[in-house]
């Protein structure tokens, strides 16, 4: 097998494709001493291993890869090797980046075919996974060895398989991420997994179809079992959620109802004040007043 | 036009009916049922909150989440097939999971989440009392058995181990006192819940002063104890006005769900006994007189009129099978849970009874009655060369219900059982249910309707209206529209494997110990 290294900016063969800042195969026969020191990671890094056993450490956590396994590092995680370097073996890698070089949109749109709204999805599943490596995944291989031909023969039409390729690799990790994650669970545990990614994000502005993709359903699909399940459609539920942890806030803290609001994923205090009267009867302030300093 | 005018005549028909709304605050949802008076369902609706287990052996919910959800579920099914039908609310019941224990600063504000039944956190206060005459004493006072899911042993080990919290505490209630104290801003606990605490006399019906000292609190600390017909509380105004309800709506404060199960499925009075199997299961019977079991293995919990609903709890039902089917089903093509599970029950059917001399020891949560051994593990016993996947599937299902049968078996040292009525998701499969009519060599009524709880709060409140004498009047209208008979072959095969089913749980207890310190090592 050949190596390589491409580099951006440096590489003509990526000249077309700014967000690939970097894609690699190599073979480590010797150790190179400080070859892989624990960094944080800068970019979304898409390691696959052919050879051999790497022992790596990833946000504090050891893990051992084997050949055909996977290790996805998503920007800010802390990667490397406690001993310093790469252990012998068969690696390739690809880091994919926010396009720097040219801030043109028609540019942007060029490398990804994946629409705007399941870009985000896709961005969210990867920053709720909590378990970075996805073993056995062999079809990574073999899509780098696609990217690899494609970009070093540069066939007629390259450029539009290449931006393919990289978005089939980022459709296949996504869907094997939510594979494992469901795999041989039912409904009620995978809900508990949603749920606690709710609690954690309470302030995000969760759509439904974020919420359906974490479980791999389709979002009628996910709607009817969420509200089977729970008595409730998924934003209702939701609801539950924010207004019970703005019930805890109003009574503990004196934090604004904008604050409250906020931080509980309401789009404004009127929103949260509307919602919250619905639900109780009550405005949130009278609710305080009505809960604190009885005694 | 026609649908126009039946729509209308229906209306009519609907004015001003009454109605009786039960509000059930269970393990894992509320379930809101709307009935009629004389006992049809008008609507049901239901909201799920989680349970967390932050460490190995706490379990815990957040009491505003399920105040929130109480408040949503009880709006939407108001205004939308009560009011909308032209019902008038004659009473709304409330009932709910027994030992639950929650502390309120003097606010009334939650410190910290709920700790639910299932929290095991207690263990070492619960050891401390179980062989000892006080807890003997306190046993035989309470009714309930001295175990960590006790508020009693979780109180007392807020004083040991969470002393800030402990020192904080204006009340200890349980999670249906808190939504009440929301509602109506009093502090109160109905007898049946109060008599699972292990804190309350059910002879007296006052706190117990032992538990108290044992707890290391005032009866102060703890709402008030009141009948379960009580009607003494009325919503805040504007939780009536947002619930579309006059202010003087009657509230009965009703029951714990246990015995309201009991009641709801139709079980009162002498010669009957009542399983249910949902995740966790029961063997309960009621009557006049407690059990008084040598060796404590039997709750006895008040329901009201000096009626007592006795039996053993165990933890390893329905949740036994999911596991079984989570571990070993295909889930090829991304099968659904359900349709694995079902696969699972026509192949269990294909063994004979017995599963060919494969016996299952389904102790993978410890076990609470009759052994009460958290220790306990699970065991497949006799496999030989000729076992398939189906027998051990079969078996895993009759080791469930072995362990109910040794709970009944016992049960019936102390009072005779003629039939056998069963509710619950999975004791009331035709599979399992004629499985339980041949090992107790008993017939098996089941009612397959999932409202026993709601059926047995709104008996409760037209007991306590006067619309029936008397709770043995109104558990009498309950019908059961499916039976199973026994056979004594099948009967004659089941008892030659539970002998050893049963020597193989009290032999293994030493094994149980050891495996169990190892398991908890890692």
């Amino acid at each position: 097998m050949n190596q390589f290294i491409l580099r951006q900016g440096v590489s003509k063969e990526l000249q077309f494709f700014p967000h690939i800042l970097e894609f690699a195969s190599q073979k480590f026969q010797t150790v190179q001493l400080h070859s892989l020191e624990i960094i944080k990671t800068e970019c979304l890094k898409i390691y696959y291993v052919t050879e051999g056993k790497f022992e790596w450490m990833i946000d504090h956590q050891f893990y051992t890869l084997y050949p055909g396994d996977v290790a996805l590092l998503r920007p800010g995680q802390y990667f490397g090797s406690e001993k310093g370097f790469f252990d012998l073996g068969t690696l390739w890698w690809l880091c994919i980046g926010p396009d720097n070089s040219q801030p043109s949109e028609a540019m942007q749109e060029n490398w990804s075919g994946i629409l705007a709204a399941e870009d985000h999805v896709a961005g969210k599943l990867l920053s709720f996974n909590h378990n970075p490596v996805l073993p056995g995944f062999k079809v990574v291989g073999e899509i780098f060895q696609q990217l690899q031909r494609e970009l070093f023969i540069q066939e007629i039409g390259y450029r539009t398989r290449t931006s393919h390729l990289v978005d089939e690799l980022l459709i296949s990790i996504i869907r094997q991420l939510a594979t494992q994650d469901t795999k041989r669970r039912d409904f009620p545990q995978s809900f508990l997994q949603l749920e606690q990614m709710l609690r954690d994000n309470l302030s995000h502005q969760w759509t439904v179809e974020e919420m359906a993709v974490t479980m791999r359903l389709g979002i009628s699909a996910f709607t009817e079992k969420v509200k089977n399940y729970t008595g409730f459609p998924p934003l209702n539920y939701l609801i539950n959620i924010r207004i019970s942890e703005a019930i805890k806030l109003l009574k503990r803290t004196d934090l604004t109802l904008t604050d409250i609001a906020l931080d509980t994923g309401f789009y404004s205090s009127q929103h949260f004040s509307t919602t919250f009267k619905k639900i109780t009867g009550y405005t949130p302030s009278r609710f305080k007043k009505n809960n604190i300093g009885k005694s | 036009m026609q649908k126009l005018v039946n729509k209308k005549q229906k209306k009519e028909n609907h004015q001003n009916r009454d109605c009786i709304i039960t509000v059930d605050i269970g393990t894992s949802a509320v379930r809101i049922f709307a009935f009629e008076m004389e006992g049809a369902i008008i609507a049901t609706m239901k909201g799920f909150y989680p349970t967390f287990h932050t460490q190995p052996d706490y379990s815990e919910q957040d009491p505003e989440q399920i105040f929130v959800t109480v408040l949503n579920v009880l709006r939407n099914i108001l205004t939308e097939k009560i009011h909308p039908n032209k019902y008038k609310v004659a009473a709304i019941c409330f009932s709910a999971a027994m030992h639950s224990v929650l502390p309120v600063d003097k606010n009334g504000t939650p410190l910290g989440n709920a700790i639910v039944w299932a929290d095991n956190r207690a263990k070492k206060e619960a050891a401390e009392l179980k062989n000892s005459e006080l807890g003997e004493k306190i046993y035989h006072a309470t009714g309930t058995p001295i175990h960590p899911m006790s508020p009693l042993a979780k109180i007392a080990w807020l004083r040991n181990n969470d002393k800030e919290r402990f020192a904080s505490t204006y009340k200890f209630v349980s999670i249906k006192d808190y939504i009440l104290q929301q509602l109506t801003g009093e502090y109160v606990i109905d007898h049946s819940l109060a008599s699972s605490t292990g804190l309350l006399n059910i002879h007296t019906l006052e706190w117990n002063s032992d538990s108290l000292a044992f707890a290391g609190i005032d009866g102060d600390k703890l709402p008030k104890p009141v009948p379960v017909y009580y009607s003494g509380l009325t919503f805040h105004k504007q939780y009536c006005a947002n619930l579309g309800v006059p202010a003087k709506t009657k509230i009965i404060i009703g029951a714990s769900d246990g015995c309201l199960a009991t009641l709801g499925s139709g079980v009162w009075g002498e010669g009957k006994a009542t399983i249910t199997i949902e995740a966790s299961g029961a063997v309960r019977v009621a009557g006049k007189k407690v059990l008084e079991d040598k060796k404590l293995r039997f709750f006895n919990y008040l329901l009201a009129d000096g009626y007592y609903v006795s039996g053993g709890p165990t933890n390893n039902g329905g949740v036994i099978f999911e596991w079984f089917t989570r571990q070993f089903g295909t889930f090829q093509d991304y099968t659904d849970f359900e349709e694995n599970v079902s696969d699972f029950f026509k192949e269990a059917a294909m063994v004979a009874p017995g599963s060919d001399g494969l016996i299952f020891l389904p102790y993978l949560l410890g076990e609470r009655a009759p052994i009460w051994n958290a220790n306990a593990r699970g065991l497949y016993f006799g496999i030989n060369i000729k076992h398939e996947q189906k027998h051990f599937v079969r078996a895993t299902i009759e080791g469930i219900l072995y362990e109910i049968y040794s709970i009944g078996k016992i049960l019936e040292e102390h009072r005779s059982i003629e039939s056998l009525y069963v509710n619950g998701t999975f004791a009331s499969l035709p599979l399992w249910a004629q499985i339980m009519a041949d090992m107790f060599n008993k017939p098996v009524y089941v009612n397959d309707t999932h409202d026993t709880i709601g059926k047995g709060a709104l008996l409760l409140s037209l007991t306590g209206m006067g619309i029936y004498k008397n709770l043995e009047e109104a558990s009498a209208t309950i019908r059961f529209p499916h039976v199973f008979l026994p056979s004594q072959r099948d009967h004659n095969v089941y008892m030659s494997y539970f002998s050893i089913f049963e020597r193989l749980s009290s032999k293994l207890e030493e094994e149980f110990s050891q495996i169990a310190l190892l398991q908890q090592r890692k």
